[in-house]
């Protein structure tokens, strides 16, 4: 749940990336690291095993500088996305404001997509949360791959996107939709955050 | 010392000068910090906060898996300095305490601080404050947009 303080007009706002293992999620939180000046952004932690799995999870926290009056910041999280650390998932999703569910576009891939996506819905709702309403938005990753191997943006609407969330094609090496990504869960977050009531932005 | 209401400083201001804690952080349960004292830079303090809720959520989880009372204190000992972790209930929700302490003090009297920072701070908790409705400002878009061009460099 997000933090607003309205002495010092400051909002926090956790924001997690969810998907099947080896989508792309440890590399947008990377990509992001490597972009932003080192003013703006904290120390990335990465609770990985040796073999650089996420183990537990990946925390960004970001300055998003000055919005509407209030300063505000987004901790960003990731989730191990293996199908056996669930119960890590579920209390990385904890008091999330936001989800960016990064799907592997490869077609040998979409049942892992789909099964971690149906989790994610599992974890959600075990949580109490809404998923009708609640911030989530899909970035279909790896889309730089040759195109025998993936499917396109419209196929994975098609297959995933079932609820008519906000999509982006991305490449999280080369860092191709990556900040649009990033750019359409803020605005999911913050918006919803004003419309709560929390008084802001 | 810095906290996102005011009424939180007492209480937590108390408990570091009893104690002689050298760090200590009030968080939630999602890792968003409430109050502080000790840490120099902000976006550390929100990795250390991130990671103590991690902590406190596995080692809960661990315990409710063997079938125990989920663990309310953890505690790392180093050779100079140790780590307190305890979570406590508030009318604000629950709460987790990460406490820094060196040779200078001692566990049980962190502890027994602790216990009574948790009394003072349930007492002075002021009733939910009522919401703040304000119109979403015009600007907001604009100004987040140019908030992730000045992030991403574009």
């Amino acid at each position: 749940m997000s933090l607003v303080n309205f002495t010092t007009r400051e909002i926090t706002c956790k924001i997690v990336y969810y998907g099947p293992g080896r989508s792309g999620k440890t590399t947008n939180l990377q990509y992001i690291y490597g972009r932003v000046p080192e003013a703006r952004r904290g120390r990335m932690v990465s609770l990985a095993t040796q073999t650089d799995r996420t183990l537990f999870f990946d925390f960004l926290p970001l300055d998003l500088g000055v919005i509407s009056g209030f300063t505000t910041r987004f901790q960003l999280y990731t989730v191990p996305g293996q199908v056996y650390y669930n119960a890590t998932r579920k209390l990385v999703l904890q008091g999330a404001d936001g989800v960016v569910f990064v799907a592997d576009s490869q077609a040998r891939r979409l049942e892992d997509n789909l099964e971690s996506l149906q989790n994610l819905q599992a974890n959600l709702l075990g949580q109490g949360v809404d998923v009708r309403s609640f911030p989530i938005v899909l970035q279909y990753n790896k889309q730089d791959l040759p195109a025998d191997l993936i499917l396109t943006s419209a196929d994975l609407d098609d297959a995933l996107n079932f609820r008519g969330y906000r999509s982006f094609a991305g490449d999280a090496v080369r860092g191709a939709g990556v900040f649009e990504t990033l750019k359409g869960i803020s605005e999911m977050v913050l918006k919803r955050l004003a419309a709560s009531g929390a008084g802001v932005p | 010392m810095r906290a996102i209401e005011p009424w939180v400083l007492g209480p937590l201001g108390t408990f570091v000068s009893e104690s002689q804690a050298r760090l200590a952080l009030l968080m939630t349960t999602s890792g968003q910090v409430v109050a502080q004292h000790g840490f120099a830079g902000s976006l550390d303090l929100m990795a250390s906060a991130a990671l103590g809720s991690g902590i406190i959520a596995s080692t809960s989880e661990l315990a409710v898996q063997m079938g125990w009372e989920p663990f309310r204190i953890v505690m790392h000992h180093g050779s100079r300095r140790a780590h307190f972790l305890g979570w406590f209930d508030t009318p604000r929700g629950r709460w987790i305490a990460l406490v820094v302490f060196s040779a200078d003090t001692k566990l049980g009297l962190v502890q027994v601080f602790f216990e009574r920072m948790v009394e003072e701070l349930v007492a002075a908790t002021p009733p939910e404050p009522g919401q703040k409705k304000e119109v979403l400002a015009a600007d907001f878009e604009r100004e987040l947009n140019a908030s992730l061009r000045a992030l991403f460099g574009r």
